[in-house]
């Protein structure tokens, strides 16, 4: 058995049910992000976990014991929240030192403790500042040292680097990784930021709707998206409509060409379905280890510095493709007629 | 653009703006009040003085502000501590949302009803012949009077002021409730702490400069207070405003010098009360940005 | 639990301030023995002194407003749009009515504007009503200048005025036809407010011996029974009236913004 389990859990709000039936086991250590839009039920799968929230139906179970009917008090979890909640009339340490207080824990013990976790965040020296004198990246370090101070079982992670701006989202990103590798925490972790759960998790939860569209390692979720949702939601995909010519051998027919793909495709023959391919998939060109190679005209060129992103018009279809930026070599111009190369196995078949 | 040149021509015109401002307070509300603060400090002569200070110091007057600052520390006080329970209902207390809205107008209503017909009101309910003086007289043979309860003292003053501090209270505490962010019981909760211990080491601490601080000003608010005082309990009762009324009227005290102290004396109170709110205010704020 | 102690808490403050509104309502209607009948509404009513002196602090109330209005609104708009390194100054003294007792104020305008002084406005009776409309204007000038400026942070004064400048407006027009419509919410729920307190006043009208509401009713308050109540239940509805104003051009404002 899991180390948190989920099963069947399901809640509504009034008549709007939010979470339906979302399954989830993660393992003693791992590193489990809830990825999907806001309103998809993520946070609120986690604020069940936590105990904000009572499930409508469902069990949720932490080292075996089911925590239902326990008190958020209770559980001990640690919680970092999006907007810190850090308690604006305490010091940083007696911010750090609030779990451990409350349960009465010893004063020397307790001490020792605030200086191991401010020495964990690397921020020592601030023990007696007020959160109003912190910026936002060192708060919500405070607020993961407070969550961590307690030793919980379970640590959830609500959206907490939204607030912040790009630079200290990137950092503390890595951060929050180390330390919990370091320590050794189970984590579930709610965002809405691809980038963050492709690069932090062990697992990710594509949500969508209130239910969990699929499960998987960040690098399954990136290249072999099983829904249409997944496939739009995580990265960008060009997708192209073709036509089912049989599906035993993998063979469909895209525009004027027959291709065959590396996977049967679950559909009758003459059945249309929808094609995706992430934009690194496709190259400008003759290109080795490719055996597509489709006419294309250039309609649009984005240069993003490192990467210059083309949109190219393949039978009437937009196809996007990333080249890296090479000094010596400008793009396209926009009205190039040009070949584009590709592997057939590259192509990801959505179901519906 | 083009305004911003012909201004910068006119550079004093900036100042002329304020002109009417500055003179009408100056003229309506700082000079008369200085006019009775250096009044308080010399003789009707015009040399300056400290003799009309230690004359306050009589019986009568003592009392006088002792009374005043009781009853208004009292109903401060109680308006404080029964407006916070009824603002916490509303607010963290779980109730429907449906009563706090009709709470918050009704407290806008009865904090400016306050006055001469506020003494009616309450005349006409629990003064000697008020409403439930005579139903529990009649209904039940409970003699108000006979269990030492007078409107027209100072326990009925203060539970008269009650009518306007309380919903004071509740307009201003209301956004300090407001401003308790749920992710702070959420988290207190979370770290394991019971409901008790969040208000005592999250939720009070917070609060407490915004209630000490609403305390100095109902204090003030009190303190100032003259018709309610006036239309409860006539000339009668020996508190400071009442005293400084009859002073104006028609010089009780016999030196008008000394009338100038008596009010200076309420100055120096209401802004020391007010010192501590806006004092008190500016913490709150501090940690809350 | 917590709902048990919430409804308590609420039921009981209510209970406070349900039975002196009971009270004054029912004493009001008694005046007629054994039977309740509106005598003491019809006695004030037709009293000669209750018209004269309501009608009197309704003008004052209306002369306050426009004065406060005239005073408060260019000033405010200036100190954001112009001078906003004074705005803590003039915020300090606008709250200073709320620091210094009416009663000391009016002390001092008798003693500083009598007869015997370099500005005799106590010597006649419209320079004592023009006095007394200035006690008013004080009295009331920590709230409209309050709401005031809380209107005026709602739209962009800065950028408004430049605008009309461009199109040739002058100052007068940019506050009369710009600043004012904008902040006019603003402006109705200050002068209600204003309303309210002037109808109520008592120390500054009294001590100047105007013939105002306030005085009045205090001075009816000592010699009849049933007339009191009812003159308080008027005053009552008229601060409620005020304050229903007051919020009702605010949720009517919402919904102009909104749409826009």
């Amino acid at each position: 058995m899991a180390f948190l389990e989920i099963s069947h859990l399901d809640k509504s709000f009034g008549a709007n049910r939010v979470v339906k039936d979302f399954n989830l086991s993660v393992e003693q250590g791992e590193f489990v992000s809830l990825l999907g839009p806001s309103g998809c039920g993520k946070t609120t799968v986690l604020r069940m976990v936590a105990g904000f929230e009572t499930p409508s139906s469902g069990n949720i179970a932490i080292d075996g014991r089911d925590v239902v009917n326990l008190r958020p008090n209770q559980r001990n979890i640690g919680m970092v929240f999006q907007a810190y909640a850090l308690f604006p009339n305490l010091t940083v340490a007696q911010n750090v030192a609030f779990g451990l207080k409350v349960a009465g824990r010893a004063k020397a013990e307790t001490a020792a403790r605030v200086t191991e976790m401010l020495a964990l965040i690397g921020l020592p020296d601030l023990a007696d500042r007020y959160p109003f004198q912190l910026s936002g990246g060192q708060q919500q370090r405070v607020a993961l040292a407070r969550a961590l101070a307690v030793q919980p079982h379970l640590l959830l992670l609500d959206e907490p680097l939204s607030a912040l701006d790009a630079k200290i989202r990137a950092s503390l990103r890595t951060e929050i990784r180390e330390i919990q590798q370091r320590l050794g925490i189970t984590t579930v972790f709610v965002t809405h930021d691809q980038e963050e759960a492709l690069s932090m998790s062990d697992r990710i939860v594509v949500m969508n709707g209130g239910m969990a569209d699929q499960i998987g390692t960040p690098f399954e979720i990136y290249n072999r998206p099983r829904t249409r949702f997944v496939a739009g939601f995580v990265g960008t995909l060009s997708r192209f409509e073709a036509v089912v010519k049989d599906p035993a051998k993998g063979a469909v027919s895209l525009g004027k060409q027959t291709i065959t793909l590396d996977q049967q495709i679950d559909a009758a023959a003459g059945a249309r379905v929808t094609l995706a391919l992430r934009p690194e998939a496709a190259h400008l060109g003759r290109f080795n280890g490719c055996d597509v190679i489709l006419p294309g005209k250039i309609a649009e060129v984005h240069f993003m510095g490192s990467v210059i992103r083309i949109k190219a018009d393949v039978d009437g279809q937009l196809m996007s493709l990333d080249t890296f930026n090479r000094a010596e070599t400008p793009p396209p111009r926009i009205g190039t007629e040009v070949e584009i190369s590709l592997a057939a196995r590259d192509f990801i078949v959505l179901s519906a | 653009m083009a305004g911003m040149t012909s201004l910068r021509r006119f550079a004093p015109l900036r100042w002329l703006g304020m002109v009417p401002f500055f003179a009408f307070t100056f003229l309506f509300l700082i000079l008369p009040t200085l006019y009775i603060v250096f009044g308080a400090f010399r003789t009707p002569q015009g040399a300056f003085t400290f003799d009309n200070i230690l004359a306050l110091n009589t019986p009568s007057i003592r009392s006088a502000y002792w009374v005043s600052i009781k009853v208004s520390f009292m109903s401060a006080l109680l308006g404080c501590l029964i407006g916070f329970a009824m603002a916490a209902a509303v607010t963290v207390g779980r109730l429907p949302r449906g009563v706090r809205n009709p709470l918050v107008t009704f407290s806008g209503v009865a904090s400016n009803f306050a006055g001469v017909p506020l003494a009616f009101a309450f005349i006409a309910t629990i003064g000697p012949a008020g409403l439930i003086t005579a139903y529990l007289r009649t209904e039940w043979g409970i003699n108000l009077r006979l269990l030492g309860f007078n409107l027209l003292s100072t326990k009925g003053l203060i539970l008269t002021y009650l009518f306007f501090q309380i919903p004071l209270m509740i307009l201003i505490i209301t956004p300090a409730l407001d401003g308790l962010k749920r992710e702070w019981r959420e988290a207190a909760a979370i770290l394991g702490a019971s409901g008790f211990q969040y208000w005592r080491s999250v939720a009070l601490p917070i609060l407490f400069p915004s209630i000490l601080g609403t305390l100095a000003l109902l204090f003030a608010n009190a303190f100032g207070a003259v018709a309610t005082a006036i239309a409860l309990t006539g000339p009668s009762l020996n508190i400071a405003p009442i005293l400084l009324y009859a002073q104006i009227r028609g010089d009780v005290l016999g030196s008008p010098n000394l009338g100038y102290a008596l009010a200076f004396g309420m100055i120096v109170i209401t802004g020391l009360a007010n010192t501590v709110y806006i004092w008190l205010r500016a913490r709150s704020e501090r940690w809350l940005k | 639990m917590i709902r048990i102690w919430s409804w308590g808490a609420l039921i009981i403050g209510m209970i406070y301030f349900i039975l002196p509104l009971v009270g004054m309502t029912e004493f009001s209607l008694s005046m007629r023995r054994g039977e309740y009948s509106f005598d003491a509404y019809a006695v004030v009513l037709s009293d000669s002194q209750f018209q004269a002196t309501f009608s009197y602090s309704v003008i004052m109330a209306l002369f306050t407003i426009v004065f406060g209005v005239l005073l408060v609104v260019p000033t405010a708009y200036w100190v954001r749009l112009r001078m906003p390194e004074l705005r803590p100054y003039v915020e300090f003294i606008t709250l200073l009515p709320l620091v210094i007792p009416a009663i000391v104020v009016v002390f001092g305008y008798i003693r500083l504007y009598n007869t015997s002084s370099w500005l005799p406005m106590t010597g006649t009776a419209l320079g004592t009503n023009i006095l007394l409309m200035f006690g008013y204007a004080t009295l009331s000038l920590p709230y409209m200048y309050r709401a005031v400026d809380t209107g005026l942070r709602a739209v962009d004064v800065g950028t408004l005025t430049e605008a009309a400048q461009s199109l040739g407006a002058s100052w007068v027009t940019i506050l009369a036809r710009i600043i004012l419509p904008n902040v006019l919410a603003a402006v109705l729920s200050g002068a209600f407010l204003t309303f309210a307190i002037v109808m109520g006043e008592f120390t500054m009208a009294a001590l100047l011996d105007r013939p105002a509401f306030g005085p009045y009713m205090q001075l009816l308050g000592a010699n009849r029974a049933y007339e009191p109540s009812a003159l308080a239940v008027i005053a009552f509805a008229i601060t409620w009236a005020c304050m229903g104003l007051i919020q009702l051009v605010t949720r009517f404002t919402k919904h102009t913004r909104a749409q826009t």
